[in-house]
């Protein structure tokens, strides 16, 4: 392999044949590349995929309920379904194992005031686990307790930007905040991954505005997330399970499509994956038709090198030349010239990408780049390309008779 | 060192076919310099290639070395043309690409000697031909005499039990001519066997032994008094 008169050999039929290995080589160089930037902008896509669903956990189920569209076990319809505390408890006993993290949830929009400065603001009532289920980053303070939700406590967590509006440069931990009247202790500082909107909203513990507000049981809607260790397949499962359970708890007939709504990331999660999944196959199926012509270009040339150095081949057999040092010689060629070929290739749709990805981040498309898996597979395509395309000239050069060569002036 | 028993060859020509050898015997000992003479087309070179392992005979025995030849795979053919025979051709059929010390080195690459190794063997053989100061010039900066020169030390480079030698002064004036024979018959008398195919008289006359082919049979096989080559040059 290492074999100076080998390799000397080899670049001696590059240098005589510049031109046609350029343009050969050129083509393999121009597979690889839209290879590379076509793989590059699907993991583009991904990523901007992924981004928009990091506003909350990947696992999460949401419950909400409506009110019912069917007649069903004497009630008429239009009957207002109402989730209360004793369903997240009802999961609790009976999904042990299921889920991850569970909470209750309910809005009010309300002014918060802190000295002279008053806004309006998205409170919501939650239970601890919300934190992980929104994803919620904790930047001061500590995020709400089931002690808060014991002891009803009037403690609130800001989001970053209410944060900025109601106390400007003044330190918000520790300090209060005025809503309705009462008076809430600041206990933390929220930011989040997903979206600014996230960090305008304020959290309070459920049981407080529930006693504040109407001294019920209520809530609007029951936050989930489920096992991570389900597979998509599982999780769907689980959250159709839950479905119907809550109908027959709710008393809503099964057929009943507007009563009890369950939003579940695994059904949109798993579109999403088919649609990148699809994509990347088609990308690699177009870069490979790519590559294929470039292949048959480089085969060409190496069935016409051959013809050209049929004399010379038939003296090294006549001098003791094996067949299978003349195929490793034709093969050894192809293999080089596609490989330097696509590695230029190869650098230059990476190093391209790698300049103006970071530069990309719109909605739905972001940091479009490619990962070294896709390097390492790109690199053995070509490989096996070189070896493909040195296959048929290797062996017409095996193939040719000592005699008829030297006969050939 | 050979032997050939009722050998046959022949070319399919179109739906016929052309027998070129009708049943060849021969044999060949050790140290002995015979030429193969006969008109155009009487199968001296298909005689020659069958004796070098570069084609394979329809039918009869052939023993080289007391190796049969038979049914040999290329593998075998490649590494016993390696091992055992030399090749001399009317048209040099020197690499154009590659330089003297190259060419000469190449079927010592195919012995899988190291390169250091090669290109010292190579040198010496082209010293012997006297062509040291030319190893770094390609072919074709040599002229016909030189370059049959280089194919003789490359012929010589795996050291050969036999060398076959189709035309070797084909191509070359008369004086040319000479001088080369002069060089093959130093080497037969180091001990060298040669086979050459010629079509002239004093060419064949500086060998040992004749032979004449007529429409593929040997018609006279002849031992004669060698003339030197030297008396010539
Ligand atoms: N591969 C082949 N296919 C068909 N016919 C062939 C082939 N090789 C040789 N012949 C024929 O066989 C006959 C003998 O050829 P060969 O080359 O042995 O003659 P030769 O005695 O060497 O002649 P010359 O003195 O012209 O070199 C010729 O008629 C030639 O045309
Ligand atoms: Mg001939």
């Amino acid at each position: 392999m290492f074999d100076r008169d080998l390799w000397s050999e080899i670049f001696n039929s590059i240098k005589k044949n510049k031109l046609r290995t350029f343009l050969t080589g050129f083509s393999v160089a121009w597979g690889i590349f839209i290879l590379v930037l076509l793989l590059g902008s699907v993991k583009g896509l991904q990523n901007g995929f992924a981004k928009e669903f990091n506003d909350d956990a990947s696992n999460s189920i949401f419950i909400f309920a409506s009110t019912t569209t069917k007649p069903y076990g004497g009630f008429d319809a239009g009957r207002r379904i109402i989730l209360k505390n004793k369903d997240i408890e009802y999961i609790k006993g009976s999904f042990e194992g299921s889920f991850e993290y569970i909470s209750g949830r309910f809005n009010k929009f309300l002014p918060i005031k802190h000295n002279k400065e008053k806004a309006t603001f998205p409170i919501r009532a939650v239970h601890p686990d919300h934190q992980f289920i929104e994803k919620t980053i904790i930047n001061k303070g500590r995020f709400l307790t089931q002690q808060d939700l014991d002891s009803r406590a009037k403690v609130v967590v800001l989001g970053k930007k209410v944060v900025e509006e109601l106390f400007k440069e003044e330190e918000a931990l520790g300090n209060t905040v005025e809503i309705n009247g009462y008076i809430y202790t600041v206990v933390g500082v929220f930011s989040d991954e997903g979206n600014e909107r996230e960090e305008r909203n304020v959290y309070v513990p459920i049981t407080t505005f529930q006693m504040i507000y109407g001294n019920t049981d209520q809530l609007a809607q029951i936050l989930l997330t489920y096992n991570p260790k389900f597979s998509l397949a599982e999780a769907i499962n689980f959250s159709e399970v839950l479905e119907e359970l809550f109908k027959r708890r709710l008393i809503i007939d099964p057929e009943d499509q507007g009563a009890i709504y369950l939003n579940n990331k695994a059904e949109q999660f798993s579109d999403v994956s088919n649609f990148t999944f699809i994509l990347s196959i088609m990308s690699i199926s177009i870069g490979v038709l790519i590559l294929i012509a470039g292949i048959v270009g480089i085969g060409n040339i190496l069935v016409f090198i051959i013809k050209e150095r049929t004399k010379e081949i038939g003296i090294r057999k006549a001098l003791g030349a094996r067949p299978s040092q003349v195929i490793k010689l034709v093969i050894l060629e192809s293999v080089f010239i596609t490989s330097i070929a696509g590695l230029g290739g190869m650098l230059f749709g990476s190093g391209l990408l790698a300049l103006l990805g970071p530069l990309i981040d719109s909605p739905g498309f972001s940091n479009p780049s490619v990962d070294m898996l896709t390097i390492i597979i790109a690199t053995i395509i070509l490989v096996i390309s070189g070896l493909l395309a040195g296959l048929i000239p290797a062996i017409n050069a095996a193939n040719v008779k000592p005699i008829v060569a030297l006969r050939a002036d | 060192m050979l032997k050939i028993n009722k050998l046959h060859k022949s070319y399919p020509i179109g739906d016929s076919s052309l027998h070129v050898l009708k049943g060849i015997d021969l044999s060949v000992e050790s140290g002995e310099m015979v030429a193969i003479m006969g008109s155009s087309g009487s199968g001296k070179s298909t005689l020659l290639n069958i004796i070098g392992m570069l084609d394979e005979a329809d039918e009869g025995e052939y023993i080289l070395d007391n190796v049969p030849i038979k049914n040999l795979t290329e593998k075998k053919a490649a590494i016993y043309r390696n091992k055992f025979l030399g090749f001399i051709f009317q048209s040099f059929n020197l690499i154009n690409y590659k330089n003297a010390i190259e060419n000469v080195a190449l079927p010592l690459y195919y012995q899988g000697l190291k390169r250091k190794e090669r290109l010292e063997k190579g040198l010496f053989h082209l010293e012997k031909v006297g062509l040291k100061d030319w190893a770094h010039h390609l072919p074709n900066e040599l002229s016909g005499g030189q370059k049959q020169r280089v194919a003789i030390a490359r012929a010589l480079a795996a050291n050969p039990k036999l060398l076959l030698a189709d035309e070797p002064t084909g191509a070359l004036d008369t004086k040319t001519s000479y001088e080369i024979m002069e060089f093959i018959q130093s080497l037969n008398d180091e001990g060298k066997t040669i086979l050459m195919v010629t079509h002239e008289e004093d060419i064949a006359n500086m060998c040992k032994r004749i032979v004449r082919l007529k429409d593929g049979v040997i018609m006279e096989d002849t031992f004669v008094e060698q003339v030197r080559a030297s008396q010539y040059v």
